[in-house]
Protein backbone atom coordinates (compact mmCIF):
# COMPACT_ATOMS: atom_id res chain seq x y z
CA UNK A 1 0.00 0.00 0.00
CA UNK A 2 2.92 2.50 1.42
CA UNK A 3 5.03 1.55 -1.15
CA UNK A 4 2.57 1.87 -4.15
CA UNK A 5 1.88 5.29 -3.11
CA UNK A 6 5.44 6.00 -2.83
CA UNK A 7 6.08 4.78 -6.11
CA UNK A 8 3.03 6.65 -7.46
CA UNK A 9 4.56 10.08 -6.00
CA UNK A 10 7.47 9.55 -7.99
CA UNK A 11 6.25 8.98 -10.85
CA UNK A 12 4.18 11.72 -10.51
CA UNK A 13 7.30 14.04 -9.45
CA UNK A 14 9.32 13.18 -12.64
CA UNK A 15 6.38 13.39 -14.92
CA UNK A 16 6.23 17.12 -13.12
CA UNK A 17 9.89 18.11 -13.55
CA UNK A 18 9.88 17.07 -17.26
CA UNK A 19 7.40 18.88 -17.81
CA UNK A 20 8.52 22.17 -15.92
CA UNK A 21 11.74 21.45 -17.76
CA UNK A 22 9.90 21.27 -20.92
CA UNK A 23 8.89 24.60 -20.21
CA UNK A 24 11.66 26.11 -19.13
CA UNK A 25 12.84 25.17 -22.61
CA UNK A 26 10.37 26.48 -24.58
CA UNK A 27 10.49 29.74 -22.43
CA UNK A 28 14.33 30.41 -23.04
CA UNK A 29 13.61 29.63 -26.89
CA UNK A 30 10.84 32.19 -27.21
CA UNK A 31 8.92 33.35 -24.27
CA UNK A 32 5.90 33.01 -24.90
CA UNK A 33 2.00 35.53 -24.22
CA UNK A 34 1.41 33.26 -21.31
CA UNK A 35 4.51 33.46 -19.38
CA UNK A 36 5.43 37.39 -20.27
CA UNK A 37 1.52 37.97 -19.09
CA UNK A 38 2.33 35.55 -15.67
CA UNK A 39 5.53 37.43 -14.54
CA UNK A 40 4.26 40.90 -15.43
CA UNK A 41 1.17 40.24 -13.06
CA UNK A 42 3.51 39.04 -10.42
CA UNK A 43 5.58 41.55 -10.61
CA UNK A 44 2.36 44.09 -10.01
CA UNK A 45 1.34 41.80 -6.91
CA UNK A 46 4.68 42.34 -5.37
CA UNK A 47 4.57 46.46 -6.72
CA UNK A 48 1.27 46.02 -4.96
CA UNK A 49 2.31 44.97 -1.92
CA UNK A 50 5.58 47.18 -1.32
CA UNK A 51 2.48 49.86 -1.78
CA UNK A 52 0.61 49.04 0.78
CA UNK A 53 3.92 48.33 3.07
CA UNK A 54 4.84 51.88 2.60
CA UNK A 55 1.24 53.21 3.36
CA UNK A 56 1.12 51.42 6.27
CA UNK A 57 4.57 52.54 7.88
CA UNK A 58 3.72 55.81 6.98
CA UNK A 59 -0.20 55.38 8.84
CA UNK A 60 1.93 53.70 11.74
CA UNK A 61 5.86 53.33 12.65
CA UNK A 62 7.60 54.55 9.74
CA UNK A 63 10.22 51.90 9.82
CA UNK A 64 13.18 53.33 8.11
CA UNK A 65 14.71 49.48 7.18
CA UNK A 66 10.89 48.27 5.53
CA UNK A 67 10.72 51.62 3.76
CA UNK A 68 13.73 51.48 2.00
CA UNK A 69 13.14 47.75 0.77
CA UNK A 70 9.47 48.63 -0.22
CA UNK A 71 11.05 51.39 -2.41
CA UNK A 72 13.90 49.38 -3.55
CA UNK A 73 11.17 46.77 -4.70
CA UNK A 74 9.35 49.16 -6.49
CA UNK A 75 11.55 51.08 -8.42
CA UNK A 76 13.46 47.72 -9.08
CA UNK A 77 10.44 45.62 -10.20
CA UNK A 78 9.28 48.85 -12.44
CA UNK A 79 12.51 48.59 -14.47
CA UNK A 80 11.84 45.28 -15.23
CA UNK A 81 7.96 45.87 -16.31
CA UNK A 82 9.00 47.99 -18.59
CA UNK A 83 10.43 45.20 -20.98
CA UNK A 84 7.87 42.79 -20.34
CA UNK A 85 4.67 43.89 -22.70
CA UNK A 86 6.36 42.83 -26.09
CA UNK A 87 4.20 42.80 -29.37
CA UNK A 88 1.49 40.48 -28.84
CA UNK A 89 1.46 40.24 -24.80
CA UNK A 90 -1.69 41.91 -25.34
CA UNK A 91 -5.81 40.82 -24.98
CA UNK A 92 -4.76 39.44 -28.82
CA UNK A 93 -2.52 36.65 -27.73
CA UNK A 94 -5.80 35.07 -26.05
CA UNK A 95 -4.44 34.78 -22.71
CA UNK A 96 -6.66 36.79 -19.40
CA UNK A 97 -4.81 39.98 -19.47
CA UNK A 98 -5.95 43.63 -18.07
CA UNK A 99 -3.33 45.17 -20.53
CA UNK A 100 -5.43 47.34 -23.03
CA UNK A 101 -4.36 47.42 -26.65
CA UNK A 102 -3.91 51.31 -26.30
CA UNK A 103 -0.52 50.28 -24.79
CA UNK A 104 0.48 49.00 -28.65
CA UNK A 105 -1.21 51.56 -30.42
CA UNK A 106 0.15 54.49 -28.55
CA UNK A 107 3.49 53.24 -27.03
CA UNK A 108 5.48 56.34 -27.10
CA UNK A 109 2.57 57.60 -24.18
CA UNK A 110 2.92 53.99 -22.42
CA UNK A 111 7.00 54.31 -22.27
CA UNK A 112 6.34 58.10 -21.43
CA UNK A 113 4.38 56.80 -18.02
CA UNK A 114 6.67 53.86 -17.86
CA UNK A 115 9.76 56.27 -17.39
CA UNK A 116 7.58 59.09 -15.39
CA UNK A 117 7.38 55.82 -12.73
CA UNK A 118 11.26 54.82 -12.90
CA UNK A 119 11.87 58.15 -12.43
CA UNK A 120 9.45 58.83 -9.21
CA UNK A 121 10.08 55.50 -7.67
CA UNK A 122 13.76 56.39 -7.90
CA UNK A 123 13.35 59.58 -5.94
CA UNK A 124 11.48 57.86 -3.29
CA UNK A 125 14.08 55.53 -3.01
CA UNK A 126 16.41 57.97 -2.33
CA UNK A 127 13.92 59.82 0.55
CA UNK A 128 12.63 56.71 1.96
CA UNK A 129 15.43 56.38 4.40
CA UNK A 130 15.48 60.22 5.18
CA UNK A 131 13.21 60.13 8.25
CA UNK A 132 11.69 63.10 6.65
CA UNK A 133 8.13 61.73 7.05
CA UNK A 134 6.20 64.31 5.09
CA UNK A 135 8.79 64.46 2.04
CA UNK A 136 8.42 60.42 2.07
CA UNK A 137 4.72 61.25 1.90
CA UNK A 138 4.86 63.18 -0.54
CA UNK A 139 6.99 61.33 -2.83
CA UNK A 140 4.97 58.86 -2.18
CA UNK A 141 1.89 60.58 -3.48
CA UNK A 142 4.08 61.35 -6.32
CA UNK A 143 5.08 57.54 -7.07
CA UNK A 144 1.32 56.35 -6.58
CA UNK A 145 0.07 59.28 -9.41
CA UNK A 146 2.19 57.76 -11.56
CA UNK A 147 1.06 54.25 -11.47
CA UNK A 148 -2.65 55.70 -11.00
CA UNK A 149 -2.53 57.62 -14.40
CA UNK A 150 -0.92 55.01 -16.07
CA UNK A 151 -3.79 52.35 -15.61
CA UNK A 152 -6.47 54.81 -15.78
CA UNK A 153 -5.26 55.19 -19.92
CA UNK A 154 -3.40 51.71 -20.29
CA UNK A 155 -5.12 49.23 -17.86
CA UNK A 156 -8.81 47.63 -17.91
CA UNK A 157 -10.99 48.35 -15.29
CA UNK A 158 -12.41 45.61 -13.48
CA UNK B 1 -57.18 57.12 3.20
CA UNK B 2 -58.90 54.21 4.86
CA UNK B 3 -58.59 51.11 2.37
CA UNK B 4 -61.17 48.77 3.47
CA UNK B 5 -65.44 49.64 4.57
CA UNK B 6 -64.52 49.07 8.30
CA UNK B 7 -61.49 50.89 8.48
CA UNK B 8 -61.32 53.88 10.86
CA UNK B 9 -58.15 54.97 12.04
CA UNK B 10 -54.47 54.21 11.79
CA UNK B 11 -52.32 52.56 14.38
CA UNK B 12 -48.30 52.84 14.41
CA UNK B 13 -46.78 49.62 13.91
CA UNK B 14 -42.63 50.50 12.75
CA UNK B 15 -41.04 53.51 15.21
CA UNK B 16 -39.14 56.43 13.70
CA UNK B 17 -35.54 55.49 14.16
CA UNK B 18 -36.17 51.87 12.68
CA UNK B 19 -37.60 53.73 9.45
CA UNK B 20 -34.75 56.03 9.29
CA UNK B 21 -32.36 53.32 9.69
CA UNK B 22 -34.40 51.41 6.83
CA UNK B 23 -34.61 54.82 4.52
CA UNK B 24 -30.58 56.01 5.32
CA UNK B 25 -29.45 51.91 4.22
CA UNK B 26 -30.89 52.23 0.95
CA UNK B 27 -29.63 55.87 0.53
CA UNK B 28 -25.99 54.38 1.86
CA UNK B 29 -25.97 51.52 -0.12
CA UNK B 30 -26.70 53.14 -3.57
CA UNK B 31 -24.43 55.67 -2.89
CA UNK B 32 -21.66 53.13 -1.66
CA UNK B 33 -22.06 51.34 -4.83
CA UNK B 34 -21.92 54.52 -7.13
CA UNK B 35 -19.23 55.76 -5.27
CA UNK B 36 -17.43 52.29 -5.52
CA UNK B 37 -18.33 51.81 -8.62
CA UNK B 38 -16.62 55.32 -9.65
CA UNK B 39 -13.01 54.78 -7.44
CA UNK B 40 -14.40 57.49 -5.15
CA UNK B 41 -12.75 55.71 -2.37
CA UNK B 42 -12.40 58.40 0.23
CA UNK B 43 -16.73 58.96 -0.20
CA UNK B 44 -16.35 55.14 -0.50
CA UNK B 45 -14.98 54.80 2.86
CA UNK B 46 -17.31 57.45 4.30
CA UNK B 47 -20.32 55.78 3.38
CA UNK B 48 -18.80 51.97 4.88
CA UNK B 49 -18.51 53.95 8.06
CA UNK B 50 -21.98 55.37 7.74
CA UNK B 51 -23.38 52.07 6.85
CA UNK B 52 -21.05 50.56 9.91
CA UNK B 53 -22.79 52.90 12.28
CA UNK B 54 -26.45 51.92 11.39
CA UNK B 55 -25.89 48.71 11.71
CA UNK B 56 -24.42 49.20 15.77
CA UNK B 57 -27.54 50.95 15.95
CA UNK B 58 -29.99 48.58 14.30
CA UNK B 59 -28.53 45.70 16.63
CA UNK B 60 -28.94 48.10 19.85
CA UNK B 61 -32.66 49.08 18.47
CA UNK B 62 -33.05 44.93 18.40
CA UNK B 63 -33.38 45.31 21.99
CA UNK B 64 -34.51 48.55 22.88
CA UNK B 65 -36.71 49.48 19.85
CA UNK B 66 -40.20 49.13 19.75
CA UNK B 67 -41.95 45.56 20.14
CA UNK B 68 -41.80 45.80 16.09
CA UNK B 69 -37.59 46.15 16.41
CA UNK B 70 -37.36 43.46 18.64
CA UNK B 71 -35.24 40.30 17.58
CA UNK B 72 -37.10 38.47 20.26
CA UNK B 73 -40.43 39.39 18.60
CA UNK B 74 -39.41 38.93 15.02
CA UNK B 75 -36.92 36.06 14.95
CA UNK B 76 -39.04 33.11 15.17
CA UNK B 77 -38.29 28.98 14.85
CA UNK B 78 -38.52 26.75 12.05
CA UNK B 79 -42.01 25.61 13.23
CA UNK B 80 -43.33 29.00 13.03
CA UNK B 81 -41.78 30.28 9.61
CA UNK B 82 -43.20 26.66 8.19
CA UNK B 83 -46.64 27.27 9.58
CA UNK B 84 -46.89 30.90 7.96
CA UNK B 85 -45.13 29.67 4.29
CA UNK B 86 -47.96 27.36 4.15
CA UNK B 87 -50.14 30.77 4.04
CA UNK B 88 -48.26 32.74 2.08
CA UNK B 89 -50.30 32.32 -1.32
CA UNK B 90 -53.61 32.52 0.54
CA UNK B 91 -55.14 36.05 1.40
CA UNK B 92 -55.18 35.57 4.86
CA UNK B 93 -53.19 38.27 6.49
CA UNK B 94 -50.26 37.58 9.32
CA UNK B 95 -52.17 38.29 12.53
CA UNK B 96 -49.26 40.07 14.19
CA UNK B 97 -47.49 43.47 13.26
CA UNK B 98 -43.99 43.80 12.40
CA UNK B 99 -41.66 41.35 10.78
CA UNK B 100 -43.68 37.87 10.12
CA UNK B 101 -41.84 34.58 10.91
CA UNK B 102 -40.77 34.41 7.38
CA UNK B 103 -39.56 37.76 6.56
CA UNK B 104 -38.26 37.76 10.18
CA UNK B 105 -35.12 35.70 8.67
CA UNK B 106 -34.66 37.71 5.34
CA UNK B 107 -34.43 40.64 7.56
CA UNK B 108 -31.52 38.32 9.73
CA UNK B 109 -29.73 37.34 6.13
CA UNK B 110 -29.92 41.12 5.00
CA UNK B 111 -28.13 42.46 8.23
CA UNK B 112 -26.10 39.33 8.34
CA UNK B 113 -24.53 40.55 4.52
CA UNK B 114 -24.10 43.46 5.04
CA UNK B 115 -22.32 42.71 7.85
CA UNK B 116 -20.04 41.12 6.20
CA UNK B 117 -19.58 43.05 3.36
CA UNK B 118 -18.46 45.89 5.89
CA UNK B 119 -16.21 43.67 7.18
CA UNK B 120 -14.18 42.62 4.64
CA UNK B 121 -14.36 46.11 2.85
CA UNK B 122 -12.60 47.10 6.60
CA UNK B 123 -9.59 44.59 5.46
CA UNK B 124 -9.89 45.76 1.58
CA UNK B 125 -6.76 46.46 -0.55
CA UNK B 126 -7.55 47.41 -3.91
CA UNK B 127 -4.71 45.65 -6.94
CA UNK B 128 -2.23 48.84 -6.33
CA UNK B 129 -1.71 48.48 -2.61
CA UNK B 130 -3.40 52.33 -2.56
CA UNK B 131 -6.42 52.53 -1.67
CA UNK B 132 -7.84 49.99 1.57
CA UNK B 133 -9.88 50.07 4.32
CA UNK B 134 -8.95 50.83 7.39
CA UNK B 135 -7.99 47.82 9.11
CA UNK B 136 -6.13 46.61 6.28
CA UNK B 137 -2.66 47.04 7.85
CA UNK B 138 -3.06 44.33 10.17
CA UNK B 139 -3.01 41.79 6.81
CA UNK B 140 -0.93 41.33 4.02
CA UNK B 141 -1.23 42.28 0.39
CA UNK B 142 -3.12 39.06 -0.61
CA UNK B 143 -5.46 38.40 2.37
CA UNK B 144 -6.15 42.58 1.65
CA UNK B 145 -6.83 41.49 -2.44
CA UNK B 146 -8.87 38.63 -1.00
CA UNK B 147 -10.97 40.31 1.31
CA UNK B 148 -11.73 42.99 -1.44
CA UNK B 149 -12.96 40.03 -4.31
CA UNK B 150 -14.99 38.57 -1.08
CA UNK B 151 -16.41 42.23 -0.54
CA UNK B 152 -17.00 41.85 -4.54
CA UNK B 153 -18.66 38.69 -4.02
CA UNK B 154 -20.82 39.61 -0.91
CA UNK B 155 -22.39 42.90 -2.89
CA UNK B 156 -24.39 40.28 -5.35
CA UNK B 157 -25.73 38.34 -3.10
CA UNK B 158 -26.94 41.93 -1.38
CA UNK B 159 -28.54 42.66 -4.87
CA UNK B 160 -30.42 39.28 -4.47
CA UNK B 161 -31.36 39.85 -1.31
CA UNK B 162 -32.39 43.26 -2.01
CA UNK B 163 -34.01 41.87 -5.47
CA UNK B 164 -36.05 39.01 -3.45
CA UNK B 165 -37.14 42.10 -0.74
CA UNK B 166 -38.67 44.11 -3.27
CA UNK B 167 -40.45 41.61 -5.22
CA UNK B 168 -42.23 40.22 -2.26
CA UNK B 169 -43.64 43.51 -1.54
CA UNK B 170 -44.41 43.49 -4.70
CA UNK B 171 -46.12 39.88 -4.28
CA UNK B 172 -47.63 41.26 -0.93
CA UNK B 173 -49.65 44.14 -2.60
CA UNK B 174 -50.90 42.18 -5.62
CA UNK B 175 -51.82 38.54 -4.24
CA UNK B 176 -51.98 39.57 -0.40
CA UNK B 177 -53.59 43.19 -1.19
CA UNK B 178 -51.06 44.54 1.48
CA UNK B 179 -49.23 47.79 1.08
CA UNK B 180 -46.01 47.46 3.20
CA UNK B 181 -44.20 50.07 1.65
CA UNK B 182 -46.53 52.81 2.82
CA UNK B 183 -45.96 51.70 6.79
CA UNK B 184 -42.02 52.09 5.99
CA UNK B 185 -42.51 55.39 5.37
CA UNK B 186 -45.50 56.85 7.46
CA UNK B 187 -45.12 53.98 10.15
CA UNK B 188 -48.66 52.91 10.02
CA UNK B 189 -51.12 51.60 8.83
CA UNK B 190 -54.97 51.60 8.94
CA UNK B 191 -56.96 50.07 12.12
CA UNK B 192 -60.59 48.79 12.26
CA UNK B 193 -62.59 50.17 14.86
CA UNK B 194 -62.89 47.03 16.89
CA UNK B 195 -59.38 46.32 16.97
CA UNK B 196 -57.55 46.57 20.03
CA UNK B 197 -53.77 47.37 18.94
CA UNK B 198 -51.50 49.51 20.65
CA UNK B 199 -49.22 52.33 18.93
CA UNK B 200 -45.79 50.91 18.61
CA UNK B 201 -43.46 53.08 21.65
CA UNK B 202 -40.19 53.97 21.51
CA UNK B 203 -37.68 55.53 23.93
CA UNK B 204 -36.30 58.60 22.64
CA UNK B 205 -33.73 58.17 25.37
CA UNK B 206 -32.59 54.48 23.82
CA UNK B 207 -32.55 55.79 20.80
CA UNK B 208 -29.75 58.55 22.01
CA UNK B 209 -27.56 56.63 23.13
CA UNK B 210 -27.98 54.09 20.41
CA UNK B 211 -27.22 56.88 18.09
CA UNK B 212 -23.54 57.81 20.56
CA UNK B 213 -22.78 54.22 20.61
CA UNK B 214 -22.95 53.60 17.21
CA UNK B 215 -21.08 56.99 16.34
CA UNK B 216 -18.56 56.24 18.57
CA UNK B 217 -18.25 52.43 17.43
CA UNK B 218 -17.41 53.60 13.33
CA UNK B 219 -15.43 56.62 14.15
CA UNK B 220 -13.16 54.49 16.19
CA UNK B 221 -13.17 51.82 13.55
CA UNK B 222 -12.38 54.32 10.55
CA UNK B 223 -9.29 55.50 12.54
CA UNK B 224 -8.13 51.98 12.61
CA UNK B 225 -7.88 52.18 16.14
CA UNK B 226 -5.22 54.55 16.24
CA UNK B 227 -6.19 57.75 17.71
Amino acid sequence: MTRTRTLALAAAGVIGLAAVAGTGTLASAAPSASTVIATRQANYKKMGAAMKTLKDELQGSADKGKMVAAARTLAATVRVQSKLFPDGSGPSSGVKTDALPAIWTNRAAFNADMQKAMTEADKLVAVAGSGDKSAIIAQFKATGATCGGCHRQFRADD
Amino acid sequence: MSETMTATGSTRIWDLPLRLFHWLLVALIAFSWWSGEEHYMEWHRLSGYAILALLVFRLWWGFTGSRTARFTQFVRGPGAVFTYAKTLFSSSRHTADGHNPLGGWSVIAMLLAIAAMVIAGLFAVDVDGWESGPLAYWVSFEQGRSAAEFHETVFNVIMALIILHVAAIVFYLAVKRMNLLRPMITGRRTKTAEEAVEDARWSPAMALIGIVIAGAVAWFVSTGFRF
